[in-house]
């Protein structure tokens, strides 16, 4: 009798401890109070400045909760609070790693409340879920302009939530060992679309009639990763717009989207420099040096470095239809700066504040993130940066930054949908035009009722357009 | 405690007290309250939750609650994709039902007979599957699968591009899915015909049964329930499936390996219109409902008509 009233005041304890920890809020973690606000440390940043010689919550412990789904050793950020916790030791970070897969509905609903994380990873195809959980960026957008290109296109009301660190697009990534054995140099470095076809032959290899090395190729289901990337380039380079003039309906299907459906059709049947057959996943394909050429965004640098770190690869930008200068050469998209929680205390709020100023003065930060994502700098003054366009893949992205167009954090359904419609016709077999119709239909059915807007219009060349 | 009570009326009233406490905190209390606490929030909470989300138009990420009447039912009963799914449900349910029972029925027999020996171990190996979580399989069938150095393709001596094939698809999630549950009909089986009586097989040894006359007329009839049961609980399982879909082949290539369930977790995960998926969510409960009233229906006519 006496061991069941044990057990059943055990069980009861633990469940009330179970439901009060639901609720608990840490934020006080285990730094050092700090009593020096004198650091000895130089002011960081041109216009966006970072003054480090002061107490951040008067010098008491604090622990910031910061969330994403970059891994750990990956994210710039992971590294930016090693280095900020040496110069307030009484600030510590716990960072939280969650699947991509996740984030999206354990994000918002943990912001809901008041012990959602002070700081998270922001990806603007998120936009309109985040946006409503995260506080202004506490800098004047003016001096975020001064320092940031891309910033105006992410003001509300003079304010803004978050902001561009480096300028993320698509590019080729072509394996150097590949290259050389097919007797390459860099001299056949294709600028144009047929270019890359007479490349991408000499690259494919086949056993009879079995593909065992591909040249080009585009098979998977990654969102910015072969069609689904890439059809909003191949549009963009023959000034072909995502959005109709509303801004706010799908421009999928049209003349270009299948005269470019037919391209890389033809690449797979005419030329044959791809299978369906070959694999499902190009990056795997790549980074087990079977494909010699892939169209990735910047992030494939780190799966390439986590995954497949013996790779030699070189990266060289996107072709083009012809070597005139498109209308754009492809879509950007920036990599966002972390939100602030708004429904975090006062005191987490500024501390996170000051964090995202200290990073957003600091270019080693800025200059991390470029080489995480292989992507371009949006701070202005790392644009002409020598470390920077050192590398071959920024030397290939700057003279073309003007040529980028962003058009706005466009809903997943732009990628998700065309996925579907690639499979459609490369593995149903559904002919080019029934496929895009049920894409198009997809995409508005999906967009109906999110507010987006496309930015296409504040794009700088928007009158050359096809109408 | 006696002892206690005669201290004077203060004492005695805490410990009066301290009884009535006793009483509350039992542990089939304790038991009971944790159980209706789980069920009411992680059960009847979300399914009338559900019930009212299907009449809103919902996000509960961003707080969205606007009530719009039967329109999501309109929204999704006038989509293909919607009816699309079903079909592949039906389909996915029917053959992963059917084979799930003759292949646990067929090895449950031949565990309960002289034939095999190391019972207990083959039994384990069977059940292995079941308990090993669907995510871990499903990618392993995904490598297994491959076109490139996938063990099937090699093994067989095949060239099947199975999870992007619109032919072969489907029914690569339905082998990964039956490999993975036979065990547990083999399992129940292999109980229900331990407890069979004996003295019917004897009276039907008597009367000259052959084997096949037995199994037909004695065995089948006596697992009726077992496998009643084992065919509502696995519809209801396979009404609801959608991991091995989302690792496999992601609803595709295209649409092809669309269920319900992942339409479903589509529509609400990766699209935020819980609305939506509440109708669809709502509709499904309702066809789970109407099939196990079939069932236990079809059962008790069966039963009738042969009493």
């Amino acid at each position: 009798m006496r061991i069941r009233r044990v057990l059943a005041t055990f069980v009861a304890t633990v469940s009330i401890i179970a439901l009060s920890a639901c609720g608990a809020n840490g934020g006080q973690g285990e730094g050092q109070t700090d009593t020096k606000a004198d650091k000895g440390l130089k002011t960081l940043g041109v216009n966006v400045k970072y003054d480090p010689n002061h107490l951040v919550n008067k010098g008491k412990p604090i622990q910031l909760e910061y969330w994403s789904w970059v891994d750990k050793e990956q994210d710039p950020i992971s590294a930016m609070t090693r280095d900020y916790q040496k110069i307030h030791p009484n600030v510590t970070f716990k960072i939280v790693n969650v699947a991509w897969a996740d984030y999206w509905t354990k994000v918002p609903l943990a912001l809901k409340g008041k012990n959602g994380p002070a700081l998270f990873a922001v990806h603007n195809s998120q936009d309109a879920l985040l946006k409503p959980y995260m506080a202004p960026i506490d800098i004047p957008a003016d001096q975020l302009k001064a320092d940031y290109t891309g910033v105006p296109a992410h003001l509300e009301n003079g304010k803004a939530y978050y902001i561009d660190t480096v300028i993320n697009t698509g590019n080729i990534y072509y394996n150097k060992k590949l290259w050389k054995e097919a007797n390459l140099t860099d001299s056949d470095i294709p600028k144009t679309w047929d270019q890359l076809v007479t490349v991408a032959q000499k690259l494919t290899k086949w056993d009879g009639s079995k593909m065992v090395q591909s040249g080009f190729n585009l098979n998977g289901d990654e969102a910015s990763a072969g069609y689904p990337g890439l059809w909003q380039g191949l549009n963009y380079q023959k000034g072909e717009l995502m959005f109709d003039s509303s801004g706010t309906k799908p421009n999928y299907k049209n003349e270009t989207t299948k005269e470019n459906m037919q391209f890389i059709k033809d690449l797979y049947d005419k030329y044959k420099v791809a299978s369906t057959a070959f694999g499902v996943d190009m990056g795997q394909s790549f980074g087990n040096g079977q494909t010699a050429m892939v169209y990735q965004w910047g992030g494939f640098a780190g799966t390439l470095k986590l995954k497949y770190p013996d790779i030699d690869y070189g990266v060289f930008a996107t072709p083009t239809f012809s070597e005139q200068t498109p209308f754009a050469y492809d879509r950007y998209n920036g990599e966002s700066t972390p939100g602030v929680n708004k429904n975090q205390s006062k005191d987490q709020q500024e501390a996170a504040q000051d964090f995202l100023k200290y990073i957003l003065a600091n270019d080693k930060f800025i200059k991390d993130d470029a080489k995480a994502f292989n992507s371009f700098p949006a701070k202005k003054s790392l644009q002409n940066d020598p470390e920077i366009l050192s590398m071959p893949i920024m030397a290939a992205i700057k003279p073309r930054i003007d040529r980028l167009i962003w058009p706005g954090p466009t809903p997943s359904t732009m990628e998700s949908s065309a996925k579907k419609s690639f499979q459609d016709v490369f593995q149903n077999h559904k002919s080019i035009d029934s496929a895009l119709d049920s894409t198009q239909a997809l995409m508005e059915k999906d967009i109906k009722g999110t507010g987006f807007k496309s930015l296409e219009p504040a794009y700088a060349f928007y009158k050359e357009a096809r109408r | 405690m006696k002892a206690v009570t005669k201290t004077g009326h203060t004492g005695s009233k805490t410990i009066q007290t301290g009884k009535g406490l006793g009483r509350v905190f039992t542990m089939r209390n304790v038991s009971l309250a944790a159980l209706v606490i789980y069920f009411s929030v992680f059960m009847i909470y979300p399914i009338f939750k559900a019930f009212a989300g299907s009449m809103h138009d919902w996000n509960p990420l961003i707080g969205t609650y606007k009530w719009v009447g039967f329109d999501n039912f309109r929204l999704v009963l006038s989509d293909g994709l919607f009816w699309k799914s079903i079909g592949n449900t039906a389909v996915f349910c029917l053959v992963s039902v059917v084979f799930r029972i003759v292949l646990g029925l067929g090895l449950a027999l031949l565990l309960s007979s002289k034939l095999v020996k190391a019972k207990d171990t083959l039994r384990g190996l069977f059940y292995m599957p079941t308990i090993t979580p669907m995510v871990a399989v499903a990618f392993v069938w995904v490598w297994m699968f491959d076109p490139q150095f996938g063990m099937i393709d090699r093994v067989l001596g095949l060239d099947i591009n199975w999870l992007k094939d619109p032919n072969w698809a489907l029914p690569a999630v339905i082998i990964m899915t039956i490999w993975k549950d036979f065990g547990y009909a083999v399992v129940l089986y292999l109980g229900a015909l331990m407890s069979l009586p004996r003295s019917v097989y004897e009276a039907a040894a008597i009367d000259g049964a052959n084997a096949w006359q037995t199994f037909w007329k004695i065995t089948l009839p006596l697992l009726k329930p077992m496998t009643l049961f084992i065919v509502i609980t696995s519809l209801i399982s396979y009404l609801q499936a959608y991991v091995q879909i989302m690792i496999m082949t992601g609803g595709g290539p295209g649409t092809q390996t669309y269920t319900i369930s992942y339409l479903i977790f589509d529509e609400a995960f990766q699209k935020y219109k819980f609305g939506t998926a509440s109708a669809m969510s709502v509709l499904l409960f309702l066809m789970t409902g109407i099939l196990t009233i079939l069932m236990f229906k079809a059962s008790g006519d069966m039963n009738m008509e042969e009493s």
